[in-house]
């Protein structure tokens, strides 16, 4: 899954003279928490620059009476006053996981998405954990099934041969722990008869640790 | 004057056909039931009533029509590769000749019955072949091709004018209907069920509350595994009058799958046929009070197919037409089955209602009853908030 498959397209951009009072009011009108920040460039033939990003919480301190707050910064100011620059962008190809990481690693909530240096949507910490619903395939009528199998090449297969081997379709795989010698995967599979595939997996060996056994 | 009778709509070929030979869904189910009935002397032959035929365009009210044609042509033995990119050809779906014109007649059943109720001709009605409460508009899932309760659903809404509280006491969260009825503000859907987390289909989840005009009109209630008959019913109680109060129906349609007996091998609740038989009891009267008793009921799920089916869904039938099952079943019916079934009905019971001594004690009890009472309180406080808010924005729809 891409950047390109989760990013909202409909950017709502603002320029740096938009004083923030204004940018408030957008917020809570549109219901958007990050705004990216384009100026006119006369410089390259027009095109619109990113220059800086807003969230929520910079708008929302602007006059709080907190530590926080941004010194001398008033609610008629422009909104260059506050965005934050430079900008950690993404690009549409970047590979969800990655721009997961650096959302986390960056403590950041978003990263605008620039194709070359044309801003082409936005992508949030909300969207990563939709696309991480998405994945996990909890959408879809399954059962829950958690297996731990061996930490070595060709037990993943095995596992889903067992499962294929009874006609029933996996719509999900995903690792839940693993260490150097077990690995543990949740799968989301395609039956009602969840304990009984669980019940076989046993009996061939394996550990399942989800379902849990029948006391 | 005589009132209508009470129709059991009934098809010999619904019974008649198999999924697949080692499939956990059996129809047989339907015959012991009827059969019980009859030889107890709680089923009559003239409440016995064939379905009638269904059109086509019913079912597309509900299901997409590629879906359909390529049920269609993989029931004809045509091309089974189109239906596969549908759910079919797994294990709990596969394919089979004739799946088409199957299940339309388990729809058709469950047309058949609501029609009979709506138009007054039948007091209340039954089809246990009906209740595939998981198929989606083009998907089909959990054993079920088709969704007989969403097009009887529909017809209930849109030919007879009906708002219609559908009660779906299946082990399983009644998905299918929930999601085609999720936006829709004429129907309530009310489903206690195993918590998703342990069993198909995974949801159902209690903030699942409907959509749009259907806001507050999906009511979910996820069970622990192992609840036991005094917890079921205490959420029962919290939930279930209260809802169907709110939502004023003129039909109420009682999905009464019967997997949520201690000995069904799919699912992990504990009740006994004491529990069910009062929630389809408590069911009843709730019809009394707010439909005129417009009441229909289907089957659903339920995989101890002799020992627990029969009886439950007997007494549905029995709360549903006022009656009781006798406490010993009749040695006729026993022994023309233990004939018929062999080794399979070596255990078949002798009585029609259970002793919870029978069963293995549950161990903490005492906190999965804790945890049921929470999770019911919540959900109806959480809905009740809803539904105030919905009368402050101008009321129903």
């Amino acid at each position: 899954m891409l950047v390109r498959e989760i990013m909202t397209k409909q950017v709502v951009a603002i320029g740096p003279d938009t004083p923030i009072r204004d940018v408030q009011l957008l917020m809570e009108q549109r219901n958007i928490r990050h705004f990216p920040i384009l100026d006119h460039d006369s410089q390259a033939g027009g095109a619109d620059r990113l220059v800086g990003i807003v969230s929520d919480r910079d708008v929302r301190l602007v006059g709080a009476d907190h530590p926080k707050a941004p010194e001398g910064v008033k609610s008629s100011d422009p909104v260059s006053a506050l965005m934050v620059s430079p900008v950690i962008t993404a690009d549409p190809e970047d590979p969800i996981e990655e721009t997961a990481k650096t959302l986390r690693e960056r403590k950041i909530g978003a990263m605008p998405v620039m194709e070359d240096d044309r801003l082409v949507g936005i992508v949030t910490a909300i969207d990563m954990l939709d696309a991480l619903v998405r994945m996990s395939g909890v959408t879809e009528a399954s059962s829950r099934l958690e297996v731990e199998v061996v930490n070595r090449p060709g037990a993943l297969a095995g596992l889903l041969d067992r499962v294929a081997s009874r006609h029933i379709n996996v719509s999900s795989v995903m690792t839940s722990r693993s260490d150097a010698d077990t690995v543990s995967f949740i799968l989301r599979v395609g039956t009602a008869a969840g304990h009984e595939l669980a019940a076989h997996l046993r009996g061939l060996g394996y550990t399942v640790y989800w379902p849990p056994e029948r006391v | 004057m005589k009132g209508p009778d009470n129709a059991f709509v009934y098809d010999p070929q619904l019974a008649g056909f198999d999924l697949a030979e080692d499939h956990p869904f059996k129809p047989i189910r339907l015959e012991l039931t009827r059969t019980l009935l009859q030889s107890c002397g709680l089923l009559t032959a003239d409440q016995l009533v064939a379905p009638a035929p269904l059109a086509e365009r019913a079912l597309l009210e509900v299901h997409d029509h590629r879906f359909v044609e390529a049920v269609k042509a993989a029931s004809r033995g045509e091309d089974e590769h189109g239906a596969r990119s549908y759910g079919l050809g797994t294990s709990d779906n596969p394919i089979f000749e004739g799946m088409h014109e199957a299940v339309m007649g388990v729809a058709a059943a469950t047309v058949t019955a609501v029609d009979l109720v709506a138009t007054g001709r039948a007091r209340r009605a039954a089809n246990f072949a009906g209740g595939l409460h998981h198929a989606q508009a083009a998907r089909a899932s959990g054993f079920c091709l088709y969704n007989d309760l969403a097009v009887a659903i529909r017809r209930a809404v849109d030919e007879h004018g009906l708002r219609v509280a559908y009660v779906d006491l299946d082990a399983h969260h009644g998905d299918g209907v929930q999601w085609l009825f999720y936006e829709d503000a004429d129907v309530l859907t009310v489903s206690l069920h195993e918590s998703g987390r342990y069993l198909f289909p995974g949801t159902g989840h209690t903030y699942e509350t409907g959509k749009g005009a259907g806001r507050g009109h999906s009511v979910n209630v996820p069970l622990e595994p192992f609840t036991e008959d005094e917890s079921f019913l205490e959420v029962f109680d919290l939930v279930v009058p209260t809802a169907l109060r709110w939502f004023q129906p003129d039909l109420i349609l009682l999905q009464a799958g019967a997997d949520m007996h201690v000995r069904d091998p799919l699912a992990e609740m504990s009740l006994t046929l004491n529990a069910m038989q009062e929630s389809y009891r408590r069911v009843a009267t709730l019809a009394d009070e707010l439909t005129g008793g417009r009441l229909v009921i289907t089957g659903g799920g339920g995989y101890d197919p002799y020992r627990t089916v029969p009886r439950a869904w007997a007494h549905a039938w029995a709360a549903l037409t006022d009656q009781q099952l006798p406490e010993e079943l009749p040695s006729a019916w026993l022994a023309e089955w233990r004939e018929r079934l062999g080794s399979l009905a070596a255990d078949l019971p002798d009585t029609s209602q259970e002793d919870a001594g029978e069963f293995p004690p549950v161990p903490r009890r005492a906190a999965i009853a804790r945890r049921n009472r929470l999770v019911a309180t919540r959900t109806i406080e959480m809905l009740q908030e809803l539904w105030d808010s919905l009368e402050l924005d101008g009321g129903r729809a």
